[in-house]
């Protein structure tokens, strides 16, 4: 622009005297590409005129044409047309309106910015700025303020122009080299102006030189700029070719895209294709084990198992929503769902036959023994003891089904895919299976029991013969102790040569009691001992094969692993289905097991019919075998069974007790011969004794205690009434005897729970000894004992005692005459006769002769001294002694002691 | 069926043992230990008692009566009608006491007199509270010379511990027994009916 406007003032200008100011690139509006510039000029000379003129770039040539000029002074208005946008648009308005479009707005505004100073330094008329940014206008003002006050002066100050110190060097160096300067102005000036001339001439020269060079300048342009239009036309193709190569990319792109989508589409049918394949196929293996596999070999079950599962797999697989609808699915879901129909028909049938064969089987092999023990059965009543004898040897056992269970096992995942499928005939099986195992085990059982109760009635028949014995029937006593002399002669053969019949009788038959109750425990153990495991067994079997207890385990194990509560909300619903498969076991097991309990409370009545004290064994056992089984598993079958029964057992226990304390009541005794130790005192000692062996470690303490305690109050108030009735027996000897019989059976026993009445009986025994001692005492010396009692009779109601011999009753003579009734002799034979009369109230058993014996000496001697104390006493100095001395009587006790 | 259970103890062998000493020496305290497993700390003077036990000697089965009798009588005569029926004596004093170990001779004496016609009365010397070393005012070599001066066992108990408590009465019961076998074999041999006789009878019959 600069170029330009040096061209401008050069060319047009300067020859014009007229100075350019401001030039601003413009074209007409309306109209493209009429270059031409719009110039503001001032006058060099004055007074200066503002012009504003529009000078045309020639087409051809480089050269400018100077078109219009307008006076500033005709301007009336500048139309910027917009203050604050960038818009090059702007008006001029002269004699008419002009309307131009800068090449820039910078131009623009600069040009507005120079009219408006020009108007204010040289014309400071009214000018309408219109739409013109005020910065524009203002910017300016300060310096247009300062120059309009300086007024005229300032071309004058613009002419002028100071040398600076180096042109004041040059023009006196130059003053220098004229040194005539001075002296010769003229010459000087003459000279100056001659080398001025020259310089103007070389000036112009230049001027000339350099307007060429300007010529090829701008040739130089143009043909630069017609390069540019050439490098511009082609990059213009470039960008066409690019063009069209962007379009094919993007339809390359499209079909991409397309493939992409058609490629996904394809390989997620694969996948689905692939998931049907890999999940709903079934291997033709498979399909033919389920449809004609071997179910009876191990291999084949195997096979079938196998094939089973992978059926239950491709029967679950989880379709997605669409899949049901494709014929290949639907296809082989029917085909899955023949298969699984007709498998699980042929695993029914051929289980079915397995249980048919299996129970067949066992109850065949059953039947040939119950066979010989019904036959000796039969035999049994008395003639033929040898099969007797042979009976109590056989086996009391009860036949293992683990061959059968474990067959079956082998089955048991098949049962698992049953019941997960086909819930109906898995039902149907169990069904069949408890109605076979039912009628097996009624029929082991029954069997089992029957040689059970055959075993323990080989040993009731011993003990009816007892009871016949006890009874007194004569008759079967013979035959009784010749039997037990088979069962115990080993054990009692010394003892029988050297005792009587009838003791050995007696003898043999209590240690059989013993022997019996041993028997009795142990057949009864071996029921219970064999019970167990064949029902711990079937119900571990049940649980396996038909898969009831599966989900209980894990359900269980979650519960322990959450305990903190997060999962409490989850476990009831599988509890719930925990608890009902445990009910369908056990209503399985009660099913199967249904003459179990009867069969066990036949046995026990029978035990308890055979000896009542056979309930103690079976309640020890039972509650033995109930907290065993209860350990194992409270809920099961066999734990609830024996529970029940030990109900029964306990029943028992408690009648046997309460059977005894009524066997005490009804006791009666002979009115002949003497009491001694009463039978249920000597029954109280040997029920506490086997009660102790049996319950030694047992659980039931408790129920034992109670009973002894009812037992012992029984045992004492039988005593005291026995007692009262005794006739022949002193009412003191009988409960002098039995007490210290219970005392020593209590102390010898060590029933923590009896230790008051162990104190009581003592109590009693001495009681009733030192009662016993002194009534008897009143007997040898009865008048004696009646007189001193008068004495001290009198003493107490306040006669002095050395008075008393004035009483007409009790004075010396009196007393002489009572002592005379009693010479030594006499003494002497009175107490042999009291000797006499205590060995005969006196039982053997309890051995108290030499006991009381003692006491009733000292009870004599201490008689005797205190009537001589009272004789003293009361009558002093009377000189009246007894008819014997001490020494005497212990003479008497010599004697009497030599003499039995 | 209790009802047979008393004749069947009767019909066992019995062997009666009296327990003889000073008061105070453990007699009734050896009885309690061997009967019931039990020693009673406190003392109180026993007047008489008496105890029966099924026990197992040698194999049989027999019972012993043991006749605890008091120590302190003022009248040794009184003792004369249990001494007569005793088979078999112990012979019990303190080695904590010399007192009691002299009044052995006593006792000794007045059995030998009221079993005069025996020709040798089973007894065995027994020195308790064996236990109550410290206080032992009785060496057992002395007590041992006098028991062989009788030609009788020595044995020392403690009835605290329950030492040799089982061994003096089973002692006994053997020497007892044996002194019966001999009697029956010499009654079975010739029949020499005197005193003896009648009075083995009697043991037998009850």
């Amino acid at each position: 622009m600069t170029a330009i406007k040096h061209a401008l003032q050069r060319d047009i200008f300067t020859p014009n005297d007229e100075r350019l100011l401001s030039i601003v690139n413009v074209c007409k509006a309306g109209k493209k590409k009429k270059n031409c510039f719009l110039c503001a000029t001032v006058t060099t000379e004055r007074p200066v005129q503002v012009k504003v003129v529009k000078v045309k770039k020639s087409d051809k040539g480089d050269f400018y044409k100077r078109q219009m000029a307008w006076e500033l002074r005709d301007l009336t208005e500048v139309d910027a047309r917009d203050a604050n946008k960038d818009n090059p648009e702007f008006d001029l308005h002269f004699e008419k309106v002009y309307r131009w479009v800068a090449s820039s707005t910078a131009e623009k505004n600069s040009f507005i910015s120079c009219i408006w100073k020009l108007n204010q330094r040289y014309l400071r008329k009214k000018l309408e700025f219109v739409n013109v940014s005020p910065q524009l206008l203002e910017e300016s003002v300060p310096s247009g303020e300062s120059q309009s006050v300086a007024g005229g002066d300032e071309d004058v100050l613009d002419d002028y122009q100071e040398l600076n110190t180096r042109e004041e060097q040059d023009i006196e160096s130059m003053m220098e080299v004229c040194e005539y300067a001075i002296s010769n102005a003229e010459g000087f000036a003459e000279k100056l102006s001659r080398e001025l001339q020259v310089l103007d001439g070389a000036n112009i020269q230049s001027i000339m030189a350099s307007e060429k060079q300007v010529n090829l300048l701008m040739q130089l342009l143009d043909h630069a700029l017609s390069e540019v239009d050439n490098i511009e036309g082609k990059l213009l193709s470039y960008e066409e070719m690019l063009q069209s190569v962007k379009e094919q990319m993007d339809q390359i792109s499209q079909s991409n895209r397309l493939i992409q989508i058609s490629k996904t589409n394809n390989d997620k049918l694969l996948d689905e294709i692939q998931f049907l394949v890999n999940y709903m196929d079934l291997s033709k293996g498979h399909i033919k084990a389920l449809q004609e596999g071997d179910l009876s070999s191990p291999k084949g079950i195997e096979a079938c198992i196998n094939a089973s599962e992978a059926l239950s797999q491709c029967m679950n697989v989880a379709l997605k929503p669409g899949h049901d609808k494709l014929l290949a699915v639907k296809q082989q879901q029917r085909l899955f769902t023949e298969l699984k129909d007709t498998f699980a028909r042929r695993l029914t049938n051929h289980l079915n036959n397995v249980f048919v064969y299996q129970f067949n089987h066992f109850s065949h092999f059953k039947m040939t023994i119950p066979q010989f023990y019904r036959s000796s059965c039969l035999s049994l009543p008395g003639h033929d003891q040898s099969n007797t004898l042979a009976q109590h040897t056989a086996d009391l056992t009860l036949p293992k089904h683990s061959p059968l269970h474990r067959d079956l096992l082998r089955y048991a995942k098949l049962m698992e895919w049953l019941k997960n499928t086909q819930r109906d005939k898995y039902e149907g099986l169990s069904r069949t299976y408890v109605d076979y195992m039912t009628r097996l085990y009624e029929r082991e059982i029954k069997d089992f029991f029957e040689v059970a109760k055959i075993k323990m009635a080989g040993s009731s028949k011993d003990v009816k013969g007892k009871f016949g014995l006890h009874g007194s029937s004569g008759k079967l006593t013979g035959s009784t102790s010749s039997l037990n002399k088979l069962a115990v002669t080993s054990s009692n053969s010394k003892r029988s040569q050297s005792s009587s019949l009838l003791d050995m009788g007696n003898m043999s038959a209590s240690d059989l009691d013993v022997a019996d109750r041993t028997r009795f425990d142990k057949i009864f153990e071996q029921v219970l001992s064999e019970l167990e495991p064949l029902c711990l067994a079937e119900q571990d079997f049940i649980s396996k094969f038909f898969k009831l207890q599966q989900h209980s385990t894990p359900a269980q194990g979650e519960n322990v692993d959450d305990a903190d509560g997060i999962v409490h909300s989850r476990p009831p619903s599988e509890h719930r289905i925990s608890i009902s498969e445990k009910d369908m076991v056990r209503l399985m097991m009660n099913k199967i097991f249904q003459s179990i309990e009867m069969e066990l409370n036949s046995l026990i009545a029978l035990g308890d019919k055979v000896d009542s004290f056979n309930s103690l064994y079976m309640l020890v056992k039972i509650s033995h075998h109930v907290l065993t089984a209860e350990n194992v598993d409270p809920a099961s079958y066999l734990s609830t069974t024996l529970g029940n029964v030990l109900v029964t057992v306990k029943r028992n226990f408690d009648k046997c007790i309460s059977g005894q304390i009524r066997q005490m009541e009804e006791v009666k005794i002979s009115k002949k011969s003497k009491v001694g130790i009463l039978q249920f005192v000597t029954g109280f000692e040997e029920f506490a004794k086997l009660a102790e062996a049996i319950f030694r470690n047992a659980e039931r303490r408790g129920d034992l205690d109670k009973a002894y305690i009812k037992l012992i109050r029984a045992v004492f108030n039988n005593v005291e009434k026995v007692a009262n009735e005794s006739q022949k027996t002193p009412r003191d000897v009988v409960m002098m005897e039995n007490f210290h019989h219970i005392f020593s059976t209590l102390s010898s026993l060590k029933i923590s729970c009896l230790e008051t009445e162990r104190k009581d009986a003592k109590q009693k025994y001495t009681e009733h000894l030192q009662s016993y001692v002194i009534n008897s005492l009143g007997q040898p010396l009865e008048k004696l004992n009646h007189f001193f009692e008068g004495v001290e009779a009198r003493v107490a109601q306040g006669v002095r005692e050395e008075e008393v011999s004035y009483q007409l009753a009790f004075n010396k003579q009196e007393l002489r005459k009572v002592i005379k009734e009693y010479p030594g002799k006499e003494v002497k034979k009175g107490l042999d006769n009291l000797y006499k009369k205590v060995d005969k109230h006196l039982c053997d058993e309890e051995n108290l002769l030499q006991v009381v014996w003692h006491s009733m000496q000292d009870e004599f001697i201490r008689q005797y001294k205190h009537f001589e104390g009272l004789i003293n006493r009361c009558y002093p100095g009377s000189g009246i002694t007894m008819e014997f001395t001490i020494q005497d009587m212990l003479e008497y006790f010599s004697s009497i002691a030599q003499s039995h | 069926m209790a009802a047979n259970k008393n004749k069947n103890q009767s019909s066992l062998v019995l062997h009666k043992v009296i327990m003889v000493g000073s008061g105070g020496v453990g007699k009734s305290a050896l009885t309690l230990q061997f009967m019931y497993d039990e020693f009673v700390e406190d003392y109180e003077p026993t007047k008489a008692d008496s105890y029966r036990k099924k026990v197992v000697l040698d194999g049989e089965e027999v019972q012993i009566d043991i006749l605890d009798t008091a120590g302190q009588e003022d009248y040794a005569a009184i003792r004369d009608n249990y001494f007569r029926s005793g088979e078999g004596f112990l012979l019990v004093f303190s080695i904590t006491e010399s007192e009691s170990f002299s009044a052995t001779s006593d006792f000794r004496e007045q059995i030998l007199r009221v079993k005069a016609e025996e020709d040798k009365v089973p007894l065995l010397v027994v020195g308790n509270k064996s236990d109550l070393e410290d206080r032992r005012q009785v060496s057992a070599d002395e007590a041992r010379a006098k028991a062989d001066e009788w030609s009788v066992q020595y044995v020392e108990t403690s009835a605290k511990t329950r030492a040799n408590v089982d061994k003096v009465f089973f002692d006994l019961m053997r020497e007892v027994r044996a002194k019966k076998m001999s009697e029956t074999k010499e009654k079975n041999g010739k029949k020499s009916g005197n005193k003896k006789k009648s009075l083995k009878e009697r043991c037998v019959l009850l």
